[in-house]
């Protein structure tokens, strides 16, 4: 393995990540903040260690993929790393794990926060917070690639090792067609919706920072009482309708803005996707109703808002579910686990393989009933093969297992089984908000440090899909 | 790029990452030292004052209990005394003024004073009052005590103040100190990789070098080290190559 030239490809992402701190700079400079001085910092160690390596070691166009799965994690944690510098420069509440937690928490788009009162943050920091959000939406190595282009078969290896198996196979495109389609998808989507919520009123820096959070399915807000401090219907309707596209496999979404024949309309689990969010909303308004929660009519615009921001993993609350009664808690930690669609920015286990699992037990129930049958499972035009369906069962499983342990440690810890469950869920499934202590209007400020530390982990095993991860252990095998 | 410029540059980005710790730190160090001049200047000093206000106001408050008693050269003296230092304690809070709620209270403290003023200002020893503790207690002793609960307001102000002067100077202090940190653990990572590339592409060729020159067999045609950089190394290893050339040339 090439040592200089993987510590070459992470002083690309580190100058990926040196760009936009030098954009909160000018943010900060411009508005006199106490921020800007740490932001200029951040900018400086970033751009000495990301040009530092690009004066000695050449530029390789060929790139193994063990090399690539390594450039990936460590692209991931260097990111962090250089992305916590801010806010442990800056202070306030930011420590060195508060710090590490709400950089971790920002660029595997979870959204989870330790800040108690957001809107005493500087917005240098806000706009920092937001852009952690939006370089890991679509990747961190991708986003590094639409920086710092780059040819050959390292191109190639890159958007392999970013991209999740499941995910490579659903585009069904070339690696580099796949790069271009999400490329042009979060861009647009980015772009559509900074211009919709500043029609609706609100502030132009505010519509930014909450359409990076939207479409990367992050959750991070410049208010303390997120989407809920606008009281807007408008507001919340546009930020719905992004998350449910943000939610969606973004090579859907390119056919169908292009007009193809496999888009949204088309495909079953687009459809199946919509239909359990629509079944989701239902059951918790009614169930809000019924237990007279609130009126009818509030019921359903609460009840749309959290279901949606929770299946699609982005996070943003109007209100405050720890309140609501257990059974619509428990439809929420069910979205939590299940996330969105495969080729989206959502993290967790995904649809696509909740799907692909039901189907597998369907095929076993039949092959119950006729042992000499040969059945083939299918997701749409998709065969799915043994192999793949056994791969979705081993990530299935190891998801299950990491949500078990981190659960049994963190609630060793001394903290309640709901908030220790939910908030192992939320992390790992990049969602952002759990229940008990950390709930949707809540944080994770009141947690242990050794806690934090665990859910950091659990953040970004879930946001590298946990094979890549697990990868880097056998790679010397 | 050459080799000169490599090690320079590196050498160079090292020194640059500690001139702007260094310098931040100083920008850092040079607000402490501001706001500890402000803490001295602005709160110490009307705390001060207002602690020398309630001290010249008891001495006052006691005077009038001598009065009261008869004790009229005794209680005149000691009220004069204390009028004094009261009267240059609040000029002094008054040109001191730092908070936003500073003046309006001193604006009262001056209006009560003036009223506790005129109650002892009139003959005291000798009237219907000497003697009348009823008299002392509804009216001289509760003028003093609205005097005195509008100064221990304004000390507190000046307490509160401080203490958040004292807290945001943690603050400060933190912010000061972390880049010096950050600047050291990224010395240390940079050092390493700094190693790591001198090492990898200036040490590892040239010995890779010596060994192909010591092992150099007659029949061998050129020497390669897997030099891939377009420096120094790689002009050495072509000289050396085209030396060979031109003694198997020469032959």
């Amino acid at each position: 393995m090439r040592k200089d030239l993987i510590i070459r490809h992470i002083g690309l992402v580190i100058l990926l990540n040196a760009f936009f701190l030098f954009i909160a700079t000018l943010i900060s400079g411009l508005k006199g903040e106490s921020a800007f001085i740490p932001l200029l910092y951040s900018t400086l160690v970033a751009l000495i260690f990301g040009c530092f390596p690009l004066l000695f070691v050449p530029r390789f166009d060929d790139l193994q993929t063990r090399e690539g799965i390594v450039i990936v994690v460590s692209g991931w944690v260097v990111s962090c790393l250089i992305g916590m510098l801010p806010y442990l420069l800056w202070g306030g509440s930011f420590g060195i794990v508060n710090a590490w937690f709400e950089s971790v928490s920002g660029f595997t788009t979870t959204g989870s926060s330790i800040l108690i009162d957001v809107e005493s943050l500087p917005k240098g920091l806000l706009f920092w917070r937001a852009s952690t959000h939006w370089i890991g939406g679509i990747g961190i190595i991708l986003f590094a690639l639409l920086l710092f282009p780059r040819s050959g078969t390292s191109r190639l290896t890159l958007i392999r090792s970013e991209l999740s198996d499941i995910s490579q196979r659903s585009f069904r495109a070339k690696a580099t067609d796949i790069f271009r389609i999400i490329l042009f998808v979060y861009v647009g989507l980015t772009l559509l919706e900074v211009l919709f919520l500043t029609a609706a009123g609100m502030p132009f820096f505010d519509a930014i920072a909450h359409s990076f959070a939207t479409v990367a399915t992050g959750g991070f807000s410049t208010k303390n009482t997120s989407i809920a401090a606008f009281d807007s219907m408008t507001i919340e309707l546009i930020v719905m309708f992004f998350m449910v596209l943000s939610g969606l496999h973004f090579g859907l979404l390119y056919a169908t803005i292009t007009g193809r024949r496999e888009n949204i309309f088309r495909s079953p689990v687009a459809r199946y996707y919509l239909l359990f969010l629509l079944v989701g909303v239902l059951l918790v308004a009614l169930k809000l109703y019924v237990s007279d929660y609130t009126s009818l009519g509030r019921s359903f615009r609460e009840a749309a808002f959290q279901v949606i921001s929770l299946g699609t993993t982005t996070g943003f609350a109007t209100t405050d579910t720890a309140a609501w009664p257990p059974l619509t808690r428990l439809v929420l930690v069910y979205f939590s686990i299940q996330c969105a669609c495969v080729g989206s920015t959502s993290g967790g286990l995904k649809f696509d393989r909740v799907l692909i699992g039901l189907k597998s037990v369907k095929k076993q129930i039949r092959l119950f009933l006729h042992p000499n049958a040969v059945i083939v499972s299918k997701l749409g035009k998709l065969r799915i093969s043994q192999e793949f369906e056994f791969f979705v069962f081993a990530f299935t499983v190891l998801y299950a297992l990491v949500i078990a342990i981190s659960t049994l440690i963190i609630s060793a810890l001394g903290i309640d089984l709901e908030t220790a469950a939910s908030a192992v869920i939320a992390t790992l499934g990049n969602v952002g908000p759990g229940f008990g202590d950390v709930s949707s209007l809540g944080n994770y400020a009141s947690l242990k440090s050794a806690a934090k530390m665990i859910l950091t982990l659990d953040m970004l095993l879930g946001r590298l899909e946990m094979f890549s991860v697990l990868a880097l252990f056998y790679i010397k095998k | 790029m050459k080799l000169r410029l490599k090690i320079l540059s590196g050498f160079l980005l090292l020194v640059a990452m500690l001139i702007v710790a260094g310098g931040l730190s100083i920008i850092e160090f040079s607000k402490i030292s501001r706001s500890v001049r402000d803490l001295l200047d602005d709160n110490y000093q009307s705390i001060q004052a207002s602690q020398s206000m309630l001290e010249a106001l008891e001495r006052e408050d006691s005077g009038v209990l001598l009065l009261v008693h008869g004790n009229w050269n005794q209680g005149r003296n000691t009220i004069a005394r204390a009028d004094s230092v009261f009267q240059s304690n609040l000029r002094k809070a008054r040109h001191n003024i730092t908070e936003t709620n500073e003046r309006p209270l001193i604006d009262s403290i001056i209006k009560q004073y003036g009223r506790f003023n005129r109650i002892w200002e009139k003959p005291i020893a000798g009237t219907f009052k000497e003697e009348n503790l009823t008299w002392y207690y509804q009216t001289s002793h509760q003028a003093f005590s609205t005097v005195k609960h509008s100064v221990n307001q304004l000390m507190s102000l000046n307490q509160k103040s401080m203490y958040q002067e004292a807290t945001d100077l943690r603050e400060k202090a933190k912010r000061a100190i972390m880049p010096g940190i950050v600047a050291i653990l990224s010395a240390f990572i940079f050092s390493f990789l700094f190693n790591f590339f001198i090492n990898h592409y200036l040490i590892s060729p040239l010995e890779r070098l010596i060994g192909q020159l010591e092992n150099f067999r007659p029949d061998s045609l050129r020497l390669e080290a897997g030099i891939k950089t377009r420096d120094e190394l790689k002009r050495l290893q072509d000289a050396i190559n085209d030396l060979i050339s031109r003694i198997k040339f020469s032959k």
